[in-house]
């Protein structure tokens, strides 16, 4: 008999997460971080660190802790060693950020927390891969949104493998004086970050989430395989032979650099095709609020696309990519990480508060433990702000790029405080007594034949 | 003998109510001749209904929402256990009563189908059996089926999962 309980510490890798994501914001309202200053720049290290192993990375492993599950009907590893990712992974990024101050100069004591840090980061990850290829490695059939995360897994550990030779040259140059170019890689550390482990989980898990609550179907046929296929190959073609252009820049392999960096804009625009056909042949008539926010989410992918199509043919790839990844972090994977925020949050708290209390009298429904006319204004705030940051950052506008992120920072904080409110029920209690979901009327569209008791023999 | 062909797609899209057209349409039935309903999806629980009154069944799935099930009689009446798909091996549920709840819950949003499953559970008799189909397997349900003391029996059926669970005694 399978049981799949919930994961305990999901809603602490939110709470840190988001914790994190404010943090970095306070930094990019200070002015001490991109797009401001330099991509190298301490202050851009650690907020886009903070970003993207603070916010992303927990946001994605508590998340995939709660769905890998649900994906392969299979349960973790351990729900213990979810709590230990979480620890080494927080606390290694916290000397992470103090190393980054000690190779910029500010406090150059501190310069071997960076390797350090990063080695406990590496830990919490590998036990986090761990404990997800379990039931991965396990299931049958695998599905798309499995697979894709597992391809996703594989660009965390090459992202992961990267980051540790950035911080071990930067940390001690004259130990390895050959491997001091990969610090021109970069861009590959980002793509392989961004892209092959952020952008194809997101896909993968959204491939799940989307149907689910929109009533959709799941199977998503030769567009789904192709968006995976295609990404994953253009990821893997851009990453390497990105970073073999560095010590051997002949025209082939700069070549190959262009194919995979071609082939990552078809996946996305498959992709983003493929997720107009969820919405478009969704049967719930009406779209959630985290649904339809997460066009926006779409949106900024869209659009960071295009905008690196357009700079790629200009050659002015390197002066947009820091708008590049403000759109990909804040836009895209913030936005619909954000979005989705609003549906799972709700929905754990759910399941832990009344799941026992199903068939025993009325209890809220899961929409009860949100108030969207609440959170709309913070999402919108979100977006035009996330939006208008973005056209300041392209334009090289610092000031206007940090009153833009103003109204960004405090929809986050705004969102934070929804998803407390959902999380405690605050909102359950004003909410009208619900009537218990099975008179709640059928939203299917199948007859009544199949739902009514049947006739007792 | 030419089966009776019922043609209740366009009534399902409208979201009418096709059973007492069904039974009507059983009982103006000849001896020995068959049953043949064209709708827009499996009928999976009318399947159990029509099996106790001595039909066999075979599901053909045309296309997206375009099904034909055609119904013969002269099997064998089979109240005591529910109809397992042609083929499959014997179940743990083999030695279970006939379903006396059914809930089609393909089409929901989750948690909609774990909330009627659990609240027709609370309402069965120790012993008696519900079976429901969803489109997808129901991890949260399990464990708190299992805290309830349930029997459970899943399988995988065409478009969705069968879950048989019996309320312990």
């Amino acid at each position: 008999m399978i049981t799949n309980r919930l994961s305990r510490w999901t809603p602490l890798f939110f709470l840190l997460a988001l914790v994190n994501f404010v943090g970095a914001q306070a930094l990019v309202l200070a002015g001490v971080t991109w797009p401001a200053t330099s991509l190298g720049a301490a202050g851009t290290l650690i907020a886009i660190h903070l970003l993207v192993i603070g916010w992303l990375l927990l946001l994605v492993l508590g998340a995939l802790f709660q769905f890998v599950p649900v994906i392969t009907t299979l349960p973790l590893g351990s729900q213990a060693a979810a709590l230990v990712c979480l620890v080494a992974v927080e606390g290694g990024l916290l000397g992470m950020l103090a190393g980054f101050l000690g190779v910029a100069g500010v406090a150059p004591r501190l310069a071997w927390l960076l390797p350090a840090g990063g080695g406990v980061v590496t830990t919490g990850i590998s036990i986090a891969i761990w404990n997800l290829g379990v039931p991965l490695a396990r299931a049958r059939p695998r599905s798309l949104p499995g697979r894709m995360v597992t391809t996703g897994l594989a660009f965390l550990v090459a992202t992961v493998t990267l980051g540790l030779l950035f911080g071990s040259v930067l940390a001690a140059p004259a130990a390895m004086p050959g491997l001091a170019p990969i610090l021109g890689g970069v861009g590959e550390h980002a793509l392989a970050g961004l892209g092959g482990w952020f952008t194809l989980t997101a896909m993968g898990v959204s491939y799940k989430l989307l149907p689910m609550f929109m009533l959709a179907p799941e199977d998503r046929g030769a567009l789904g395989r192709w968006v995976h296929v295609v990404g994953a190959t253009g990821f893997t073609l851009a990453v390497l032979a990105g970073l073999a252009a560095i010590w051997l820049p002949i025209a082939v392999i700069v070549d190959l650099r262009r194919a995979g960096d071609l082939a990552i804009g078809l996946a996305v625009a498959l992709y983003l095709w493929d997720v107009r056909r969820i919405y478009r042949d969704r049967k719930r008539v009406s779209i959630e609020l985290h649904n339809g926010v997460a066009i926006g989410a779409f949106a900024f992918l869209g659009v960071a696309v295009a905008l690196a199509a357009i700079a790629a043919a200009v050659h002015r790839l390197d002066a947009v990519a820091p708008s590049l990844v403000f759109l990909i972090v804040f836009g895209w994977l913030g936005g619909l990480g954000i979005a989705q925020l609003y549906k799972i949050v709700p929905f754990l708290a759910w399941l832990v508060r009344y799941g026992g209390r199903l068939g025993r009298g009325p209890v809220p429904r899961v929409q009860d433990l949100v108030r969207d006319g609440a959170a709309l204004p913070w999402f919108i705030a979100y977006q035009v702000g996330v939006s208008c940051a973005a056209i300041a950052a392209v334009m090289h506008r610092p000031v206007a790029f940090r009153i833009a992120m103003t109204p960004v920072a405090i929809a986050t904080i705004g969102l934070a405080v929804e998803y407390w409110r959902a999380w405690h029920a605050t909102y359950a209690g004003t909410a009208p007594n619900a009537p218990p979901a099975a008179a709640a009327g059928p939203v299917t569209k199948h007859p009544s034949l199949l739902i009514n008791r049947g006739d007792r023999p | 003998m030419e089966p009776l062909t019922l043609d209740l797609r366009e009534d399902l899209r409208r979201g009418g109510e096709p059973l007492p057209r069904i039974l009507q349409a059983v009982d103006q039935l000849a001896p020995e001749q068959g049953l043949r309903l064209l709708t827009t999806f499996e009928p999976l629980p009318l399947y159990a209904v029509l099996g106790r009154k001595g039909f066999g069944h075979e599901a053909i799935r045309h296309g997206e929402g375009d099904w034909e099930i055609r119904f013969r009689p002269g099997a064998a009446p089979a109240p005591a256990k529910p109809a397992a798909p042609r083929g499959a091996p014997a179940a743990p549920s083999d030695g279970w009563p006939a379903p006396s709840v059914f809930l089609d819950n393909r089409g929901l949003q989750p948690p909609e189908p774990m909330v009627r499953i659990l609240d027709a559970f609370e309402h069965l008799d120790a012993g008696a059996v519900l079976e429901a189909v969803n489109e997808r397997d129901p991890v949260f349900l399990y464990p708190e089926l299992q805290a309830r003391g349930a029997a459970i029996h899943t399988e995988k059926v065409q478009d969705g999962v069968r879950l048989l669970i019996r309320r312990g005694g």
